[in-house]
């Protein structure tokens, strides 16, 4: 893979999972380790117990990096302590939020870290036994984890005595098979088993009854790959990075219309206009943002007016939008709204799993009044319509958030950009068609 | 029977890497899938006898997830992502010209040679690259006509071969 970097590399203060990247051959084990890697799951091992692990982890103020942002601390904590038997640790590395590539960057980069990082949530919970569920997709990821766990059986860091300590560690891949679903924790466990990945109704969580009805930890990559960076500096280092609650950084992979795509390491408190302005060069020569999706295209668009809206997920719920899965999507004045629209709804239409009602019926609903306003037979109605239909699919009426999210893209367009739904609806126009091409 | 001999070895195989012999279910029609290029009726019976399943359950699992192909696939298969990020950089453009460059009419069926099947995929991970397509288990990035037009040639000279 001697394909370009793009996005953050190099030693800057906030580049804490990126700062090494870009360091020739990092992805194996010798030049991981030359510099500091392993280092922590040695001294975790050795001197700090799981306890200690997962106060740092608290104090650090980490949130889920897979999109629902919920405090990582506050996770472990629900892992059952005293139950007998084994337990597992689950690696969500199915990404598949459309806009969203930063799990795959760092898998290619560093896939160490990550392993690290599984190995010391392992040892915190009190689990000897992780599984990564990575999407079929990622052939490239997908191999650099095969050579990397290979390496550390090789080297005992796997096995029966890591670092001579009597703490069994294994770590083993599974490979997903195409279903956007399987981001959801509960239905990456029904798939993990063998099933249909439709998810559960919960309670139980998985902490108490998980993988194969054991207590299981379910994070994502980015989160676990903190872990490494928090053991070594301590979570009060970390917490000092990101504004008010939201702490540290995060990685925001930009694409679409800029200039610069790339997966950027910001700390969490930067402005959408330093990410897409700056960082990724904002929009072609003589075109202006329109819209954006400030976290992935479940995350309620944002048009230009609101670039300077802050990352950290306090701001973005003030706006009525999210920080999601850190996929930022932008889009220019030469591209339509409602088409946007409507390619998203395809995609929650065509990856709804069936299970719930709302979700099963109104995606594909939607995706044919689309259709209808698009091929100039709309009229008022088709946009009442669409209203009644995001009504339907949000507000917890589904099992999981793939309704909602689908609901949310009608919604915040029309929100937004309701003028471009009447273009199209009553008059069969559209106005970013008359956009002149740039030069 | 329409699986090798290697091949039932493999799947013979496979459970005592789990907790559970369900979850052997998808790394089995894998190893199917690998060696017929599609998921026949056959083989998803053969593989829910190898793994004491229902041959219903084991055709509704492949059913559910788009890697699994019911359906014959060409032996170059072009999965181009059509989703927002590559949309808005011009992958439904790419994804038109390798349809009629391959001679592909419509999405999910083979070309009248055998050689080729394209499909439009949700996002793959990879948007700073975009346009991107996956194509031989390998990720293609920033494609242009030239560059898709380059792998349809050289696929065109391997021919039916390996």
């Amino acid at each position: 893979m001697a394909t370009e970097l793009r996005g953050s590399h190099g030693p800057e203060r906030h580049h804490l999972l990126t700062g090494l990247f870009g360091t020739p051959d990092l992805h194996k084990l010798e030049v991981y380790r030359r510099h500091g890697g392993y280092e922590m799951l040695q001294r975790a091992l050795g001197s700090l117990t799981p306890e200690q692990i997962h106060a740092e982890v608290k104090t650090s103020g980490l949130r889920g990096r897979g999109g629902a942002g919920f405090s990582t601390g506050t996770k472990w904590g629900f892992i059952p302590k005293d139950v007998p038997g084994p337990r597992y640790v689950v690696v969500n590395a199915d990404e598949s939020e459309p806009g969203t590539a930063k799990d795959r960057y760092l898998m290619e980069n560093s896939p160490h870290m990550l392993l690290e990082g599984i190995c010391l949530a392992c040892y915190a919970i009190g689990a000897h036994q992780a599984w990564i569920y990575i999407r079929g997709e990622y052939d490239g990821p997908y191999q650099r984890l095969v050579d990397a766990i290979a390496e550390l059986r090789a080297a005992g860091i796997l096995g029966g005595q890591p670092f001579g300590c009597d703490y069994e560690l294994d770590i083993q891949l599974y490979r997903g098979h195409g279903a956007y679903i399987c981001g959801e924790e509960t239905a990456l466990l029904e798939s993990l088993e063998g099933k249909r990945a439709q998810p559960r109704s919960r309670p139980p969580f998985p902490a108490v009854k998980g993988a194969w009805g054991r207590p299981t930890l379910l994070n994502n990559v980015e989160t676990l790959a903190n872990l490494p960076w928090i053991v070594r500096h301590g979570g009060a280092e970390y917490a000092k990075f990101g504004l008010g609650s939201a702490k540290g950084t995060r990685l925001l992979t930009v694409s679409g219309d800029v200039r610069r795509p790339g997966v950027y390491e910001v700390e969490i408190g930067v402005s959408f206009r330093h990410v897409i302005m700056e960082l990724a060069g904002g929009p072609p020569e003589g075109r202006r943002v329109k819209v954006f999706w400030p976290g992935g295209s479940s995350a309620q668009v944002l048009p230009e007016s609101m670039l300077d809206t802050s990352t950290d997920p306090d701001a973005l719920a003030r706006v009525g939008s999210m920080g999601g899965s850190g996929g930022v999507i932008v889009m220019d004045d030469s591209h339509c709204v409602v088409k946007a629209a409507y390619r998203l709804l395809r995609f929650y239409a065509h990856e709804s799993c069936g299970k719930c009602t709302p979700c099963r019926v109104g995606g594909n609903w939607a995706v044919r009044t689309f259709e209808r306003i698009l091929s100039g037979q709309g009229s008022e109605i088709d946009l009442q319509i669409l209203d009644r239909i995001q009504q339907s699919l949000q507000y917890g009426r589904c099992l999981c958030g793939l309704g909602d999210s689908a609901g949310w893209v009608i919604m915040s367009t029309m929100q937004h950009f309701r003028n471009e739904y009447e273009e199209h609806a009553l008059r069969n126009e559209c106005s970013a068609e008359r956009v002149p091409a740039h030069a | 029977m329409a699986l090798s001999t290697h091949a039932t070895d493999e799947i013979r195989a496979l459970p005592a890497r789990f907790p559970e012999i369900r979850s052997a279910v998808m790394p089995a029609l894998d190893i199917a899938q690998e060696e017929l290029g599609h998921l026949t009726p056959e083989a998803m019976s053969e593989v829910a006898e190898l793994l004491k399943l229902d041959p219903g359950y084991v055709e509704g699992v492949a059913t559910f997830y788009t890697l699994f192909h019911l359906q014959p696939i060409g032996k170059h298969h072009f999965s181009v992502c059509t989703n927002l990020s590559c949309a808005l950089r011009g992958a439904v453009e790419i994804c038109d010209h390798i349809k009629r460059r391959t001679g592909v009419e419509e999405f999910g069926e083979v070309s009248a040679d055998g050689l080729f099947s394209v499909e439009e995929v949700e996002c793959l991970g990879a948007c700073e690259y975009a346009p991107m397509m996956r194509y031989q288990h390998r990720y293609h990035y920033d494609l242009t006509t030239q560059k898709v037009d380059a792998l349809i040639d050289r696929a065109r000279e391997e021919g039916h071969g390996d």
